[in-house]
């Protein structure tokens, strides 16, 4: 058996090298507490919602109070659920270059590259998903599909938490829609949805990390930290590429520089 | 011909104590959401005042609603107000016939105008021009187009003359509708229910003999005093409901100890009606305290909307008739569970035969083992 002489590495894999990659703040603390938020509000209202919809647990007790306990816990992070929709929907405006409106829609013609490439890659045509910092475009339009499903759950909920509540107020914004769609068909809504969102929750998992797994760049731990590992020839593309205006362009690069750990 | 008597005289003569005629007065506050003391003011309304000319119009219905203000175990001050009121017309329970009724009608609808009230049960046909409900010749359309126009104030008993009712269901073939949708712009107060509880009905018009107008509505025209509370809050059963007791099964544990009705399709969260506080047949019961769900017969479009009735939840279309949303719901989790496995195994798979960078080029460890072939 003959030796083998290491191959003298290639630009693109030097690019890739773990030498070469800088952690870069994606994620900031609204979108992480916005996520955070979400994933805890909706684990709650799933099991809650589950045995509002089909006690399966009967409390013969004299003293029990089990579905007024499980209601009171299902409206609590029902609201809480709204409340991290409303800071993620403000960050859409307000937020750093991968948390803007623009970063879910393929608007761009690269955005269009990484919908096709996350088409190939999920089709096992391409070995690796496409380079980019912050979502990929096919990510972005489900987080899309996602928040609408959601929104849909926050109006219905309230639609029936009205019903019951008798609230002026509250009847004023919503009391109109039961009279458009009948409270059952409102009420079967919110309780489909739940299976949505569950379906998506393990894509949601598996896709993460299996991205994390392939490439590399601390994708798992990033919407716990907000960094995540990349190649430095890939921030100083999409910063050129990106919507943000020169100032930010530079706020963004001194943050990168300022956290250089190889350098 | 137009008796000039109050109710109180007409109950009198009909044999009903002033004990039983003031608890009734009593009742009708109380239905009302009126203060105790409204009931001597009611009293005295229904002592002096002339009764309004009224004409009960029949159309598409099953009689229901007569018969439920008819079929009392004893006459009831209820059934006197509703009975003695000057009852011009009436086809199902009036003596006259024919010409004559019709000519009743006719002499009401032009001598009282603007002054005598309408009862309307049953839904009106829209289809291929209202052929498929015609009385004397003329149209329910004709008719209520006519009668309710001419009226002081219109009421619409039952679900059929609100919204089209079991006529209206899905496919409804003769294009029924409701009354305020046939004949749009009257003045009408609608009670729905199927059929209509008779202590509302007297009620609402207790509340016009005695204040000269309509109880105050909601958005649907229904009188917020029947209509303005979820049939869920002021269940009997509700604490169980609370507390997590259910029925499971008919007969089982639970149903023979009056527990909650909640898992049998009970549609009381989400119905709106006084049916808990009024009740029938003189107050004796509703359909949960006798051990039956809900179905929500006061809710709009009750018969295609509440439906399957035994279960919480509507079935989705074009699946076949016993599909739930459960069941496609879980489907659909579980087939996404199952793509995610296989596409996990899948990538596993693809790796292990086809190493790679991903953009074609094979990786360093598969340049380097193709090497070695080579060497080799």
């Amino acid at each position: 058996m003959a030796t083998i002489a290491p191959p003298a590495p290639s630009k693109k894999h030097a690019a890739a090298g773990q030498e070469h990659l800088v952690p870069v703040y994606v994620w900031e603390l609204p979108v992480r507490l916005s996520h955070w938020g979400i994933v805890a509000a909706v684990t709650v209202l799933t099991w809650t919602g589950l045995y509002m919809n089909h006690p399966f647990l009967i409390f013969p007790g004299p003293r029990s109070w089990t579905m007024g306990t499980v209601r009171f816990i299902h409206e609590f992070a029902g609201f809480e659920l709204i409340g991290a929709l409303i800071v993620r929907f403000y960050w859409f405006f307000a937020g750093n270059h991968w948390a803007r409106w623009r970063e879910f829609l393929p608007l761009t013609h690269r955005q269009w590259e990484s919908l096709k490439a996350m088409g190939r890659y999920y089709t096992f045509r391409q070995q690796k998903p496409f380079e980019q910092i912050g979502h990929n475009t096919l990510a972005g339009l489900t987080y899309i599909v996602v928040y609408t499903l959601l929104a849909v759950e926050c109006i219905t909920g309230v639609v029936l938490f009205a019903a019951v509540e008798g609230s002026p107020t509250l009847r004023f914004f919503v009391g109109w829609i039961p009279r458009l769609i009948d409270i059952q068909w409102i009420r079967f809504m919110h309780f489909f949805f739940l299976f949505l969102l569950m379906a998506f929750f393990i894509h949601h998992v598996y896709s993460a990390v299996l991205v994390a797994v392939t490439e590399r760049n601390a994708e798992m731990e990033s919407i716990f930290s907000g960094y995540k590992f990349v190649p430095d020839e890939l921030v100083d593309m999409e910063v050129e590429i990106s919507h943000l205006r020169p100032r930010q362009f530079f706020k963004l690069r001194k943050i990168h520089r300022s956290r250089h750990w190889d350098r | 011909m137009v008796i000039e008597e109050s109710v109180l005289e007409t109950c009198r003569r009909r044999g009903v104590s002033r004990r039983r005629f003031m608890q009734f007065c009593g009742t009708m506050a109380a239905t009302l959401a009126l203060p105790k003391s409204y009931a001597q003011t009611i009293a005295g309304a229904l002592s002096q005042k002339r009764k309004p000319v009224l004409v009960w119009l029949e159309f598409q219905d099953c009689a229901g609603n007569t018969e439920s203000m008819l079929r009392t175990t004893h006459p009831t001050v209820e059934d006197v107000v509703l009975e003695t009121l000057s009852w011009e017309y009436h086809e199902t329970i009036m003596a006259g016939y024919g010409k004559h009724a019709e000519a009743a009608l006719k002499r009401v609808v032009d001598e009282e105008k603007g002054k005598y009230l309408v009862v309307v049960e049953g839904a009106i046909p829209t289809a291929d021009d209202g052929i498929y409900c015609t009385i004397g010749g003329r149209t329910a359309l004709d008719i209520a187009t006519e009668v309710c126009g001419g009226a002081a104030a219109t009421i619409a008993v039952g679900a059929c003359a609100w919204d089209g009712g079991l006529v209206r269901s899905n496919p409804n073939p003769t294009g029924a509708v409701g009354l305020h949708e046939a004949v749009p712009g009257i003045k009408i107060v609608n009670l729905p229910g199927c059929p209509h509880n008779s202590v509302n009905t007297a009620a609402v018009l207790v509340h016009y003999l005695t204040f000269g107008e309509l109880p105050a509505l909601d958005p649907e025209d229904r009188p917020l005093f029947a209509y303005g509370q979820l049939i869920h809050d002021q269940c009997e059963r509700r604490a169980h409901y609370d507390a997590g007791r259910y029925v499971q099964a008919w007969g089982d544990e639970g149903h023979r100890k009056g527990w909650c009705l909640f898992k049998m399709g009970c549609k009381g969260p989400e119905a709106n009606y006084n049916c808990p506080t009024v009740r029938w047949n003189n107050a004796t019961s509703w359909p949960v305290k006798s051990g039956h769900g809900c179905i929500a017969c006061a809710s709009s479009r009750f018969w295609d909307t509440k439906s399957p009735f035994y279960e919480r939840l509507p079935h989705p279309a074009g699946f076949g008739v016993d599909v739930t949303a459960g069941e496609i719901g879980w489907t659909v989790v579980a087939g996404v569970a199952a793509a995610t496995a296989a596409h996990a195994v899948g990538h596993v798979v693809r790796d292990h035969f086809h190493p790679g960078n991903g953009d074609g080029t094979p990786t360093e460890k598969a340049k380097a083992e193709k090497q070695t072939t080579e060497v080799n």
